[in-house]
């Protein structure tokens, strides 16, 4: 009992690190596209627009462009870093649980916890690169 | 200079995001159920990126408000993993059925099938708050295998309550079902997860609320990624949605703290089944098939909401005399 009390203050605390700099980082992004009047090369009311390029399927911003796009001060880098900070965060979650089964040795469900991380990384690395629809 | 018009839209989004986010805890459909109806019906936001932009929004509710509830020890962060089996791949099979169908240009499929998911939602939502405590049932072997065991402390009746989860296949076939649902519309699809735990598996209600809470941001990331890739994740209104239903959450769950008057939730549910039943017709003109005009749509799902939630109501109110408590 004692270590699943540990790890669900353990969660508890990631989820709340996670919300606030993930909401942060869009918030920061969003206050600089708006002075910078756009960004990535695009003004705002082409980010705004839904038919603009930048928002078109082929030209998503790939999370690999996010390290050089921050240190270029671009807005997209910011917002996308804090996106992507909040769709990790219950990947963190699920590893915090499984070091706890690991630990308990709670067999049945590191084997449950294994195959949720994989539908998870099945559907962030593996089905981006193999499914272009 | 900065944009106004453009900072005008982005405020005008965030505040629709706070009233999606407000109304979505104060029913318990969460944010997801409100925003995509009002991205698309008031502000002419096409749909797959209304729904790319709520599922990052339901992702990021869940997490704020599951932080609070975790931390008490009433969701079952054991039971919630077992079923994210099911629901993690329902999302992938949702998120790419969604990409097959906005590349079909077959978007009146997912406002009608919204509309009718909202509608259907709304029954199981208002019966749940009867059966909080479960009666219960003898463990069966999936009980014991899963571990579907567990107590948390009741702050309103002061006790320890202990329970048993049973049937656990179930529950894992109507959570796949809720992963499909969510991959496929960008909702939390509360009201399977209510479903599968409450009535599949005999789940106390504050359990299964706070653990479908904590669920409902896993299935959703699962999503996400795959619309991320497709290209639905529009950065504008990803952004503003997020931080909108993020502050809507928090405003929705401290009214509910203050609120004992359970009457004001009807209010919600009227316009939940409005949204619902303008979605409907909205999915019919946009199917070509039959032309709706959006103002007579307009009244008819006003006129709509207002009888159904009456009928409801009463129907409620004459159970409740019938029974003897109020």
């Amino acid at each position: 009992m004692e270590t699943s009390d540990k790890l669900t203050s353990l969660v508890s605390w990631i989820l709340k690190i996670a919300v606030f700099l993930s909401i942060g980082l869009v918030t920061i992004g969003s206050i600089m596209m708006f002075i910078f009047n756009g960004a990535d090369g695009y003004t705002i009311s082409q980010i705004q627009s839904y038919n603009s390029k930048i928002n078109l399927t082929s030209h998503a911003f790939s999370p690999v462009l996010i390290p050089s796009g921050l240190v270029a001060l671009n807005p997209i880098a910011f917002i996308s870093l804090g996106l992507w900070v909040l769709i990790f965060t219950p990947v963190t979650v699920l590893f915090s649980s499984l070091v706890d089964y690991i630990y308990t040795k709670n067999k049945l469900y590191v084997i449950l916890t294994f195959i949720v991380l994989f539908n998870l990384f099945t559907a962030i690395l593996i089905i981006p690169a193999f499914v272009k629809l | 200079m900065i944009d106004v018009g453009s900072l005008s839209e982005f405020l005008l989004i965030i505040f629709g995001g706070i009233i999606a986010g407000i109304i979505g805890s104060l029913t318990g459909l969460g944010g997801g159920s409100v925003l995509v109806p009002v991205l698309t019906l008031f502000y002419g936001v096409p749909i797959e990126y209304a729904t790319g932009a709520s599922l990052i929004s339901t992702i990021a509710t869940s997490a704020g408000s599951a932080s609070t509830y975790t931390k008490k020890g009433i969701a079952n962060i054991k039971i919630g993993v077992g079923l994210e089996v099911a629901t993690t791949l329902g999302a992938i099979v949702g998120a790419l059925t969604f990409a097959l169908v906005v590349h079909a240009n077959l978007q009146w499929i997912l406002f009608l099938l919204f509309g009718i998911v909202i509608l259907t939602s709304i029954i199981p939502t208002v019966k749940r708050g009867k059966y909080e405590f479960p009666e219960e049932k003898p463990a069966d072997f999936t009980s014991r295998l899963f571990q579907l065991s567990g107590k948390y402390h009741d702050d309103r009746s002061k006790r320890d309550v202990k329970y048993t989860g049973v049937r656990w296949w179930l529950g894992e076939i109507i959570m796949f079902f809720a992963g499909v649902l969510s991959g496929l519309l960008g909702i939390g699809s509360g009201a399977l997860k209510v479903l599968g735990m409450d009535w599949a598996m005999n789940l106390p209600m504050k359990v299964t609320t706070t653990t479908s809470n904590f669920m409902i941001g896993i299935t959703a990331a699962t999503g996400s990624s795959i619309y991320w890739y497709e290209g639905y994740i529009q950065f504008f209104l990803a952004a503003a949605t997020a931080i909108g239903v993020l502050i809507g959450s928090r405003i929705g769950s401290a009214i509910l703290l203050k609120v004992s008057n359970k009457e004001i939730r009807w209010i919600f549910f009227a316009i939940l089944t409005f949204l619902g039943i303008d979605m409907i017709f909205r999915g019919i003109t946009k199917s070509h098939y039959y032309y709706i005009n959006p103002l007579t749509g307009f009244s008819v799902a006003i006129g709509f909401a207002a009888i159904l939630i009456l009928l409801l109501f009463i129907k409620m109110k004459l159970e409740e005399k019938a029974n003897g408590n109020f």
